[in-house]
């Protein structure tokens, strides 16, 4: 990002950044920056926090005001989960061994249906192509590509290689899964989904068989797509 | 932070050994304008596009348009990382890319209009070479022929 920000500032317009990680801006040496003091994800700092973003905002504006540069200049306030919880440190509970996931999808459809209904038509789940009415016969698809059978689904463009397609039909498993159950239970902390999502439904686990049988095929662009899918 | 000390030992040694370019000055052009009557881009490293736009793959150095009046409904992303919380942007689209909020600023009158494009680009780019030698100055054209006055950028 400030790489591209000097991009900007040297075709003549004036730039204002957000800086997630303070060693790096220092480095590249954006023109203007403000270093938030967030994890990655989270550059405005806090979700459906209008007040906390402005102040974000504000706060790089106001570098507008520096006479000269680079400036890198601290936000004040903390925000943000502190810790991000990966497939390999969650154990699987004995329900989600049992659990098939195309009738978890079943069984979560009313709350995703509400999570788009309360959000005004927002969702991340978009990226296969695929409407989530069929998402049942996505997850037999990834099902059967876990397995190492030959399988495809016909809104895959010609263009997109299998791998990075079942990469797009895993993130919106993930979407779907996560946004029904904030639906289902907003209160949540993240280290509470990401636990929840991995530990305890069958979708978490066909996720990592996904990703266990890319990086098995010892394929260098399977391989690198399944680590970018559960680690 | 990502505060190095908060991250996993493996996201820390990315960020700890990713190969930045460095510099020693940063290109300045001064603000003298007033923001009230200024014209404001958004510009994301989230790898963000409009639904049933061209998703971005890794490494992708080119970028996609996003027009200023779209909704938040309208938007998602591509960006290829399982190295950070993606609750956050399923909950709220302006947590990344604060279009709502750029909306907000025009209404209070702090700033004053909104470019009619916005951009973005995939971030983590291990080359950017591309980027600073085409698509970054394609962007940057696009952007003067609106007569943008400040480019706001937000990585993820």
């Amino acid at each position: 990002m400030s790489v591209i920000a000097r991009v900007f500032e040297e075709a003549g317009l004036p730039t204002v950044s957000i800086a997630l990680i303070k060693e790096h801006a220092e480095k590249v040496k954006p023109s203007r920056a403000l270093f938030v003091p967030f994890p990655h994800g989270y550059p405005l700092g806090k979700p459906n926090d209008a007040e906390f973003q402005h102040r974000v905002i504000a706060n790089a504006l106001e570098l507008l005001q520096r006479p000269q540069g680079p400036v890198l200049e601290d936000f004040p306030e903390e925000a943000g989960p502190t810790e991000l919880i990966h497939a390999s440190a969650v154990t699987s509970t004995e329900e989600a061994i049992k659990k098939d996931a195309a009738n978890e999808v079943t069984a979560l459809r009313a709350f995703y249906e509400r999570w788009i209904e309360d959000g005004n038509g927002r969702t991340a789940v978009g990226l296969s192509g695929i409407p989530q009415r069929r998402f049942r016969g996505m997850i037999r698809f990834l099902q059967d590509f876990a397995k190492g059978e030959e399988t495809d689904m016909k809104e895959r463009p010609a263009d997109v290689p299998l791998p990075q397609y079942v990469r797009y039909c895993v993130d919106d498993l993930k979407a779907f899964f996560f946004e029904s159950r904030m639906a289902q239970r907003p209160q949540d902390s993240e280290p509470e989904l990401q636990t929840w999502f991995w530990g305890d439904t069958a979708g978490g686990r066909l996720v990592v068989a996904i990703a266990k049988y890319m990086v098995d095929t010892g394929d260098e662009t399977m391989a690198r797509v399944g680590n970018g899918i559960a680690q | 932070m990502p505060r190095l000390d908060q991250l996993s030992e493996i996201m820390r040694q990315s960020v700890v050994y990713f190969p930045c370019l460095e510099n020693d000055t940063a290109p300045w052009v001064p603000w003298t304008k007033d923001l009230s009557t200024s014209k404001v881009a958004l510009v994301s490293s989230a790898g963000l596009h409009l639904r049933g736009d061209k998703p971005f793959r890794r490494g992708d150095p080119t970028y996609r348009v996003i027009p200023s009046d779209s909704s938040t409904a309208d938007v998602i992303d591509s960006h290829v990382s399982i190295n950070w919380d993606r609750t956050g942007i399923y909950r709220d689209l302006n947590l990344v890319f604060p279009m709502d909020r750029m909306r907000e600023l025009v209404d209070r009158k702090v700033i004053g209009s909104l470019s009619k494009d916005y951009y973005s680009f995939m971030g983590a780019q291990r080359d950017p070479r591309k980027i600073i030698e085409e698509t970054g100055p394609q962007a940057a054209e696009a952007l003067h022929a609106q007569d943008v006055d400040l480019v706001f950028l937000v990585p993820v």
